[in-house]
């Protein structure tokens, strides 16, 4: 709607504005922070990252007959099998179900991340 | 001291570390200022301008804040030990005793350099330094872990296995309430292949590209010793190469400087035992999980409100890094 702007245009102009800001020493470091936050805010506004954890995560939750779990109850269940050996580091699938949920998340949380880089990169051959 | 806007405590402080470096140095020397250079929820560190018979003497003067990990004068006494045994450190030059009204702090010597890891990775001022970090790095850290345990005997360091300190590590982990799978697979990983020999050597524990100050022809001082600790030689090693200290520089594993081989061959060559690259990897896995349990304690420190701060909820995200590392590490074997 115009005249009506959203979450992320929002938190685009707090943005904005903590760029301006003529600050010295600490201040002008925790505003930087400050700003790279709102930048995670936006992403994550428009990128949805649960969605694709929970797709790239539900195959490895042994099935329990509930249907449409959230993402921390995946996480939860996986970390609870990981402790009790059920699933481990030899568990066919496992490690590409956990870099597909990682992947959506680092895709928020750090784009510019030199390990996200180089999964991109990697990606085709996957 | 707590805070340079209590104008009366600052004064007081400059006088007091004046009559504790006179009577350390039998000379007279005079505090001019003291300066607040950064404050964790642990430790506060200062810059000293002193005059010695009315020479500057630029000094830092490190004191502890909270009753948290070791003791600063048993950290003064171990840094002092290790220049004893040609590791270089800021020479230390005083250590409070209680009667010295400063809290649990000591006096060390200004050394020139960058301590900014992000400045000497990249600068082109540096580059003569990058290339000769590897093997100073690697003589510097067979020095520590050849000081004697004899002489570290008074200090009480903490130590165990490795086995031990893995699940001291895990332990944190679970404390945090927290349920990253990328954690619980590397912990499930990293654990299968650590020993339970007792420690056998002095670990630096935190020797890493942040905790370094480097000047235009190399390593000029090892930093921060409050994590040392009895463990194993590959700890270490392990812990110089964990990518989040590369500071973006992942081509150069050790640091964001240097490569793994010419690290261990320099260790090695400076009297170091054998290095098992396997075994150090383990270390590297085990380090990023380390670097991960920092990260989630200080969100956690904001979270609970421990500490509220900005900084520590945006390192909070930097979980998902540190489990893109550990996914890494397990799948292709190094970054």
């Amino acid at each position: 709607m115009a005249g009506h702007p959203d979450a992320a245009a929002l938190v685009a102009a707090v943005r904005d504005f903590l760029g301006g800001l003529k600050l010295d020493g600490r201040d002008a470091f925790h505003a930087k922070v400050a700003g790279n936050v709102l930048a995670i805010v936006e992403r994550e506004l428009v990128a949805r990252p649960d969605a694709a954890a929970a797709a790239a995560l539900a195959p490895i939750v042994p099935d329990d007959g509930k249907e449409e779990e959230d993402v921390p109850s995946l996480r939860t269940q996986i970390c609870t099998a990981l402790r009790d050996g059920s699933l481990g580091p030899a568990t066919p699938g496992l490690l590409d179900a956990l870099v597909a949920a990682n992947l959506a998340a680092l895709a928020v949380d750090n784009p510019r991340y030199s390990t996200f880089l180089r999964r991109a990169a990697a990606a085709p051959q996957r | 001291m707590h805070g340079t806007d209590d104008a009366d405590s600052g004064t007081g402080d400059a006088a007091r570390l004046g009559a504790l470096l006179s009577r350390a140095v039998r000379a007279a020397v005079a505090v001019e200022s003291v300066t607040a250079l950064s404050g964790g929820a642990s430790s506060a560190t200062f810059a000293v301008d002193a005059a010695r018979d009315g020479a500057p003497w630029p000094l830092i003067f490190q004191r502890g804040e909270g009753s948290v990990g070791m003791p600063k004068r048993v950290q003064a006494e171990l840094q002092r030990i290790a220049g004893g045994h040609g590791v270089p450190v800021a020479p230390v030059v005083a250590i409070a005793s209680p009667g010295d009204g400063l809290g649990d702090g000591f006096v060390m010597a200004r050394v020139d350099g960058e301590t900014l890891a992000p400045r000497w990775l990249r600068g082109d001022d540096f580059a003569a330094a990058r290339a000769a970090m590897t093997a100073q790095c690697g003589t510097a850290l067979a020095r520590i872990h050849a000081i004697p345990l004899a002489a570290v005997a008074g200090l009480a360091l903490t130590g165990g296995t490795a086995r031990e300190q893995c699940a001291a590590l895990f332990a944190l982990y679970r404390g945090f309430g927290v349920d990253e799978p990328a954690f619980d697979l590397a912990f499930a990983w990293v654990a299968a292949r650590l020993g339970d020999h007792p420690a056998r050597v002095v670990c630096h524990g935190d020797f890493r590209s942040g905790n370094l100050i480097v000047d235009a022809v190399g390593l000029a001082a090892v930093l921060d010793w409050e994590l040392a600790h009895l463990g194993d030689h590959h700890a270490d090693l392990g812990w110089l190469c964990v990518n989040a200290w590369r500071f973006g520089q992942w081509q150069h594993p050790v640091g964001g400087f240097g490569d793994r081989a010419a690290l261990y061959a320099a260790y090695e060559a400076a009297g170091g035992a054998a290095v098992d690259p396997r075994q150090a990897h383990v270390w590297e896995v085990y380090g990023t999980l380390r670097w991960g349990m920092s990260c989630l304690q200080l969100a956690d420190d904001h979270l609970s409100g421990r500490v509220r701060s900005v900084e520590r909820a945006a390192i909070g995200r930097r979980v998902s890094e540190v489990a893109a590392d550990l996914l890494w590490l397990l799948e292709y074997g190094s970054i």
